[in-house]
């Protein structure tokens, strides 16, 4: 390919693209679609505020091309395209060409960048390639913030139609569905849920917890991506074991209205994600709650966090991750995780949404190391780790999987290989589906595992069995 | 006019101008990066993490860290290059005597010595960072035509300067050399604001990413009422 066919904001010829679109859309716009984008931009532009964004990235973006090399899609896909830069001057060029009087000038006087057809369908499939993990944001001199770009890209997308099918059905139930979650569990499946959660523990630990639901007046209303209640009954169980373990069985509740933590507006759409925030924060307030406890999730924990103040205003209730609060106890002495029990060689992977503000970096790392004797981190991590490939909602889209695997996950999976790892700890819903994925599809020797799974193994129950007792019974099912 | 006039002139008038230009448009990207922030954001901008912007610019000053991850090569040399391009204008004795003239400024000049080497100095990154724009595939497949522009544009100031303070190296006239040197400055202080060398004053403002994810409540359902009316947007 010449250099020429691929100078940011022209078009390039997308051969797959043409044949099968990057993935399902539901009602695609398939008429003027020039026109319906410039006018959804418009309407951005006019009432929300990243203008001045714009103003000042179209200008000075210096197309240093140091994000290039810090992005895990890219280094595998080599694709032109893929450089965050590039991603992002797309959508600077439509704005300088439409939306300024500078650019207006200039393609009268000259052939400029014109948006076109080819232009939005280049869109549609690079804005999604991308995992919004942000790691090219930290390696920008200037300090353009491609994941923010990119959402942004994404939000004027969605609103001419262009969203992953599997993101807007899921977002439809959780605002206007009966079940009001992601995965459309309803109340009555959440009870059961709890039952059996309940009557495991009851059989592992040898003590009968009764999940509390609808409690008013609690200090923690909890939340987790409401898929945690259909895949990952480990580290629910970690998490209700932590809570019992430190004394606060009676200071938390689950609300039977409102009980997911996902928030896919957080990927793609300013209205969404505002939504989301107020139909969390309405069920708070219907209990009462104090705080708003997050489970084992990057995106869900991110969303409330940093969304909840923004959303909620200046009362909000405060916002705490799982993680946090089980490092808050450790340290209180109030739980006690024995270290004689995990022999295995243990990684840590950091979700991007939590780790690359530096917000959950050291929290899970502590907690680790404190019953973990074999732990072993990977190299880079923290604030500069690498995304999963799944992030930005890519690991609810099942027909990417493949680019998913090949491309996105690439990095991630060679990264995991170098630990020589026997478990992997994601504390994040997303992460653990595409790391297990990843783990399957390249046949690394190694389980992924929440923080709580983990935790649910060492952690000492006051009148329970001890983790020792535990161990060797479930020795004894796996014979 | 004869050419020493010309030299006067471009002294003259024809740097008051070109400075006030560049300080004017420079000016006005301020006013209206303070303009937007304040009218969008409003009373948002105080819950922004401004600690955290602020650690984060400030991890730029002395890049050692983001350096060395990536592209070490190219991004010692952009590095140098650019205390090259702020020392050497600013603080060179023959500048600053324009600048007390001119302007009223009296700045502490560096030595003629530091002053030829830093211009040297420059001048080999300015080959550096052009070598990687056009070989490197990468580098090449971003870049834009202004993106050699420019580097040419800085390029002549330093090496017409240099030839001018330095007869001995000078295969021409002095003063054509002068001029050269003083329209190729002026010029880029046209440049400057219209391009991304604004980033002289806008890289201050690249970095509040943390500030615009402080997004607008009720924009959302204002866009979608615009755009959809209040049927079903989801």
């Amino acid at each position: 390919m010449d250099a020429k066919d691929i100078a940011p904001g022209t078009s390039v010829p997308l051969p797959a693209a043409e044949k099968t679109p990057f993935y399902y859309i539901e009602k695609p716009v398939t008429e003027n679609r020039v026109d319906h984008l410039l006018r959804a931009f418009a309407a951005v532009l006019e009432f929300t505020d990243y203008k001045a964004l714009l103003d000042s990235y179209c200008t000075s973006s210096a197309k240093c091309n140091r994000c290039a090399v810090s992005c895990p899609v890219y280094m595998v896909s080599g694709d032109p395209r893929d450089i965050p830069c590039y991603r992002t001057n797309i959508l600077l060029e439509i704005y300088k060409r439409y939306f300024t009087i500078g650019g207006a000038i200039k393609a009268r006087l000259s052939n400029g960048f014109e948006l076109t057809e080819e232009v939005i369908d280049d869109m549609l499939e690079v804005f999604y390639r991308c995992t919004a993990c942000r790691r090219c944001t930290q390696s920008c001199p200037m300090g353009v913030d491609h994941g923010l770009v990119t959402r942004l890209g994404r939000y004027i997308l969605s609103l001419i139609g262009i969203v992953p099918k599997a993101l807007q059905v899921s977002v439809r139930e959780q605002l206007e569905g009966e079940t009001h979650n992601t995965s459309k569990v309803p109340k009555e499946a959440l009870l059961d849920t709890l039952g059996f959660l309940s009557d495991e523990l009851n059989d592992m630990v040898g003590v009968k917890m009764e999940f509390p639901v609808d409690r008013s007046d609690r200090d923690y209303v909890f939340f987790c991506a409401v898929s945690d209640y259909l895949m990952e009954p480990d580290t629910l169980m970690g998490n209700a074991a932590v809570l019992y373990a430190a004394g606060d069985w009676d200071k938390w509740t689950i609300g039977t209205t409102n009980y997911d933590g996902i928030n896919y507006g957080l990927f793609y759409s300013d209205w969404h994600l505002e939504n989301i925030i107020k139909q969390l924060l309405a069920e708070v307030t219907r209990l009462r709650g104090k705080n708003i406890l997050i489970g084992e999730c990057g995106h869900a924990s991110r969303s409330a966090h940093d969304f909840v103040p923004v959303f909620g205003g200046p009362t909000a209730q405060p916002v705490v991750s799982f993680i946090e609060y089980t490092l808050r106890c450790l340290r209180e002495g109030r739980i006690k995780l024995d270290p004689n029990i995990i022999t295995e060689r243990v990684t840590y992977h950091d979700p991007c949404n939590v780790a690359r503000s530096g917000w959950i970096v050291d929290q899970p790392r502590e907690i680790l190391r404190s019953f973990v004797p074999n732990f072993v981190d990977m190299t880079p991590k923290g604030q500069d780790n690498y995304c999963c490939g799944g992030g930005g909602g890519l690991v609810s889209i099942d027909e990417i999987h493949d680019y998913r695997m090949r491309i996105g996950g690439k990095v991630k999976a060679d990264q995991l290989a170098k630990t020589g790892a026997d478990i992997v700890i994601a504390p994040c819903a997303n992460c653990k589906k595409q790391l297990k994925e990843l783990v399957e599809y390249y046949e690394l020797p190694c389980r992924v595992m929440g923080l709580h799974d983990l935790i649910l193994r060492a952690i000492e129950i006051p009148g329970g069995k001890t983790p020792a007792e535990r161990k060797e019974e479930a020795a004894l099912m796996e014979m | 006019m004869n050419i020493e006039q010309w030299i006067d002139f471009a002294k003259g008038p024809l740097f008051a101008l070109t400075f006030m230009i560049m300080a004017l448009g420079l000016a006005r990207h301020i006013v209206i990066q303070v303009y937007e922030l304040v009218t969008e954001k409003g009373r948002r901008l105080t819950a922004a993490p401004w600690r955290k912007i602020l650690n984060d610019a400030a991890s730029w000053v002395v890049p050692v860290k983001q350096i060395m991850k990536g592209t070490p090569f190219f991004s010692s040399v952009s590095y140098l290059f650019h205390i090259g391009v702020i020392v050497v204008p600013v603080f060179l004795a023959n500048h600053i005597v324009l600048w007390e003239k001119t302007l009223g400024i009296d700045l502490p000049s560096i030595s003629p010595g530091w002053a030829d080497f830093l211009t040297l100095f420059t001048l080999a990154c300015v080959l550096v960072l052009l070598g990687f724009r056009i070989f490197g595939s990468r580098q090449r497949s971003m870049s834009r035509r202004i993106d050699y522009v420019l580097l040419v544009l800085i390029f002549l100031p330093f090496a017409t300067g240099f030839l001018a303070s330095h007869p001995s190296f000078n295969p021409f006239r002095w003063e054509v050399m002068m001029l050269v040197h003083l329209l190729s400055a002026e010029l880029l202080f046209v440049v400057i604001p219209f391009t991304k060398l604004a980033h002289i004053v806008l890289f201050g403002f690249d970095r509040l990413s943390a500030v615009h994810w402080q997004l607008r409540p009720g924009a959302g359902d204002k866009v979608a009422d615009a755009l959809f009316g209040k049927e079903a947007r989801v």
